[in-house]
Parts: structure tokens; C-alpha cells; sequence
């Protein structure tokens, strides 16, 4: 997962490097998505959270369809 | 996960933080005052469940998510202390799991320019313009982590 200056220079880098296009998103969305996934990362009494709750806080922020599927 | 899991693994968090990098299966054991193999065992088990991801066919480890233990393109500063992030989503899940403000220095790999993003409680206030790219769908995150 990259940072992209605008969706020209994600266009460029996909023609180039010849993967095909998966999905985008703004880095303020990730921002609020890296906020839920990883905010108890470092509490001791941290648990493995289930697919299911994993797939809660995707939904959450809107990441939904097949793309976003955990399982 | 068992508690002798959760012990080592919170071991190593606390010393990645602290220190930068991640100790040895053995460093471990001595600190937790365990038998080296028991943490080496240890170290695998975390591994298989995808709490952290070790070099292939070593104990060293190689990400402590969202933390890296190698140099990558993807550079966190917050608190006064800077470490690697995997991957763009992990460099802003180092503030978050830190509940601290921080800033990410990473590149666009398009035109290789550097790019700088900004998160301050909690908002991010300087990168907001910039896109991120998921190559991999979720389903298989796991199969190449490090390609992910």
C-alpha cells in the first residue's frame, strides 16, 4: 500500500508497473482507518481481534464489496 | 493465544517502541527469564497466527505490524522517536497505536517525489490531498504479507 500524489500519478504507476488497478482511497480515509484497526495494537491486554470484528471496522468505514472481503 | 504468547509478544511491542528494533528469540528468553526454545517457539506460533511476520526460515523478526523491523520507504516520526512502517497504512497506524500526534515521510512511487503527511489528534492536517493504493484485495492479504 502507497501514497500517490494525485490520481494521474496512480494512473502513471499502474501503466507502468502493469498491475492492475485494486482499489484507491483518500489518505484521510486511511487515516480514519488506520485509527480503528491499530488503536489497541499496543494495550496489554490486547487480543487477536475475530475476522469478523476485523471486517466490522472495514464496513465502519465504508470499505464494503468484494475487494474488502476478508474471507 | 495463550498467556505465555501475550507476555512475549507485549515484550517485544514494548521494546520496539523503546528501542527501535525487536529482540532476539534469546534476548527474550532471558528477560522473561524463559528456556530459548520456548520463546523460539514462541516466535513461530505468532508468526503462524499473524501477529508478527518473521524473515522466511529465521527467528528474526521482520514486522512487528504496524511497526517494521527493516528499512522501508515509509518513515514514522512521533514522540521525539521515528521508526519504519511496512506500508502506507501502517505508517499512519503507528500514531494511532502510539495515541500520539506524528508525522509520515514516505514517496510517491510514480515520480519518486517525497511526500509528507501529518496527523494531529487524530485528524490528518498535512497530506490530505494524497491518494493511497490497495494493489492486494483483503481476502489474501495474508498470502504475500510482505508484498501486501
Amino acid at each position: 500500500m502507497v501514497f500517490l500524489r494525485s490520481e494521474e500519478h496512480l494512473e502513471r504507476w499502474l501503466d507502468r508497473s502493469g498491475w492492475e488497478r485494486g482499489a484507491s482511497m483518500a489518505a484521510t480515509l486511511l487515516n480514519e482507518l488506520a485509527r480503528r484497526w491499530w488503536w489497541t495494537r499496543l494495550e496489554p491486554d490486547w487480543r487477536p481481534r475475530t475476522t469478523a470484528e476485523s471486517q466490522a471496522i472495514l464496513d465502519k468505514v465504508g470499505l464494503r464489496g468484494e475487494f474488502w472481503r476478508l474471507s | 493465544m495463550d498467556e505465555l504468547d501475550l507476555r512475549i509478544r507485549n515484550h517485544l511491542y514494548a521494546q520496539f517502541v523503546a528501542k527501535g528494533k525487536a529482540p532476539s528469540a534469546v534476548d527474550t528468553a532471558a528477560a522473561l527469564g524463559l528456556a530459548g526454545d520456548e520463546a523460539s517457539a514462541a516466535y513461530r506460533r505468532l508468526h503462524d497466527a499473524h501477529t508478527l511476520v518473521l524473515h522466511p526460515g529465521t527467528n528474526e523478526v521482520r514486522m512487528l505490524n504496524p511497526f517494521s523491523a527493516v528499512e522501508t520507504p515509509h518513515r514514522v516520526e512521533a514522540g521525539g522517536r521515528s521508526w519504519f512502517a511496512n506500508c502506507a497504512w501502517d505508517a499512519l497506524g503507528i500514531p494511532a497505536a502510539l495515541h500520539t500526534d506524528g508525522s509520515v515521510r514516505s514517496e510517491c512511487p510514480d515520480c519518486g517525489e517525497p511526500v509528507e503527511l501529518e496527523v494531529r489528534g487524530g485528524e490528518l492536517v498535512r497530506g490530505r490531498e494524497l491518494l493511497v493504493h490497495f494493489v492486494v484485495p483483503a481476502r489474501r492479504w495474508w498470502d504475500d504479507i510482505a508484498f501486501t
